[in-house]
């Protein structure tokens, strides 16, 4: 039993070392010399341009190729009433490895749900009725509200004040991008880092 | 008087420029290029240029007020210069755009703190610009 405990306790350890578990909702290689983290809100029609136009083509011609490795966070603001709501669906979703699935969907889907607030439907849609019945009860836990705001107050550690906000590391060197970026920008100043 | 208020307006906008010049100069230029780029006033190639070219203008106003060196040319040109950063600060927030300012490097939102300090850089300017003037007009009247 005691090797057992050890290994459970080693877990625990590792989670709370670590608790936002970037891995869930990550894309890349966590060795990549650059780590960027994007704080998205999924009501926002900014976050949804970035996440259809700039980030394909960044992870396509860095993160793919482990220049880059591309954390998501979530940073539901107070004037969207849907956002948390999503970013919970979302968040528990990536305890099954669906995040970006669940993610595209309430992203292609957002003024439509944002409208209706129809979340559940759309966050599931696509899912298999097992991990359905999964995502919605793991939505509604404690465990899942806490990981939100551990990257929400995360967010405001670094001043974030508006989003989309993208922070961008290399080495102990920080810059934070907010809004849409230009993604021609963005790749000459990724290429300046390296 | 006149010559102490010129002076400490001459030194204090300087420093305001030579320092509005480091933020910009510290960092890689696309950040500030992407500050630029935010207000959605100017082609990506225009905006390369001003996001090159605009911290070392502004850091060679700065030097040049804190030197008094052409004190006339570089109080008017900063006038000018706030004055456009000014008119397109107001228009940006009036239209409810929320991005970044871009003045003074990153994490400086547009805001109406953002607007009153602009707004006073450029009364300072104005009143820089006019005692400099009035300053040179003056030989020319009593003559």
């Amino acid at each position: 039993m005691r090797p057992v405990s050890f290994l459970l306790l080693g877990g625990l350890l590792a989670w709370a070392a670590n608790p936002s578990q970037p891995g869930l909702k990550a894309v890349g290689s966590p060795s990549a010399p650059i780590t960027i983290e994007v704080f998205s809100d999924f009501e926002c029609p900014h976050c949804k341009t970035l996440h259809d136009e700039t980030l394909p083509p960044l992870i396509r011609d860095y993160v793919a190729p482990g220049k880059v490795y591309l954390i998501y966070r979530e940073f539901p603001l107070p004037g969207h009433p849907y956002a948390l709501v999503a970013a919970s669906y979302a968040t528990a979703a990536a305890h099954l490895g669906k995040y970006n699935e669940v993610a595209d969907r309430l992203w292609l889907h957002q003024t439509t749900w944002s409208q209706n607030g129809k979340v559940e439907e759309t966050a599931c849609r696509g899912l298999t009725p097992t991990e359905t019945a999964k995502v919605i009860k793991l939505a509604k836990e404690p465990a899942i509200a806490a990981e939100i705001q551990r990257d929400v107050a995360l967010g405001q550690k670094l001043e974030l004040h508006q989003t989309p906000t993208m922070i961008v590391r290399r080495g102990t060197a920080v810059y934070p991008l907010a809004g849409m970026i230009n993604y021609d920008l963005l790749r000459s100043f990724l290429d300046s880092l390296r | 008087m006149a010559r102490w208020l010129r002076l400490f307006l001459r030194l204090a906008l300087g420093a305001v420029f030579v320092y509005a010049a480091w933020t910009k100069l510290r960092a890689p230029w696309q950040l500030f290029a992407m500050a630029v780029d935010a207000y959605g006033l100017l082609p990506l190639w225009a905006v390369t240029v001003v996001a090159r070219a605009l911290p070392w203008a502004e850091l060679l106003l700065g030097l040049l007020l804190i030197s008094g060196w052409f004190l006339r040319t570089a109080s008017l040109a900063a006038s000018a210069l706030l004055l456009g950063l000014f008119a397109i600060l107001v228009r940006t927030y009036a239209s409810g755009i929320q991005i970044e300012c871009g003045c003074f490097g990153p994490g400086d939102a547009i805001s109406i703190r953002s607007l009153a300090r602009d707004g006073s850089l450029l009364l300072a300017s104005l009143v820089l610009a006019g005692m400099a003037l009035w300053n040179r007009r003056r030989p020319a009247l009593k003559s």
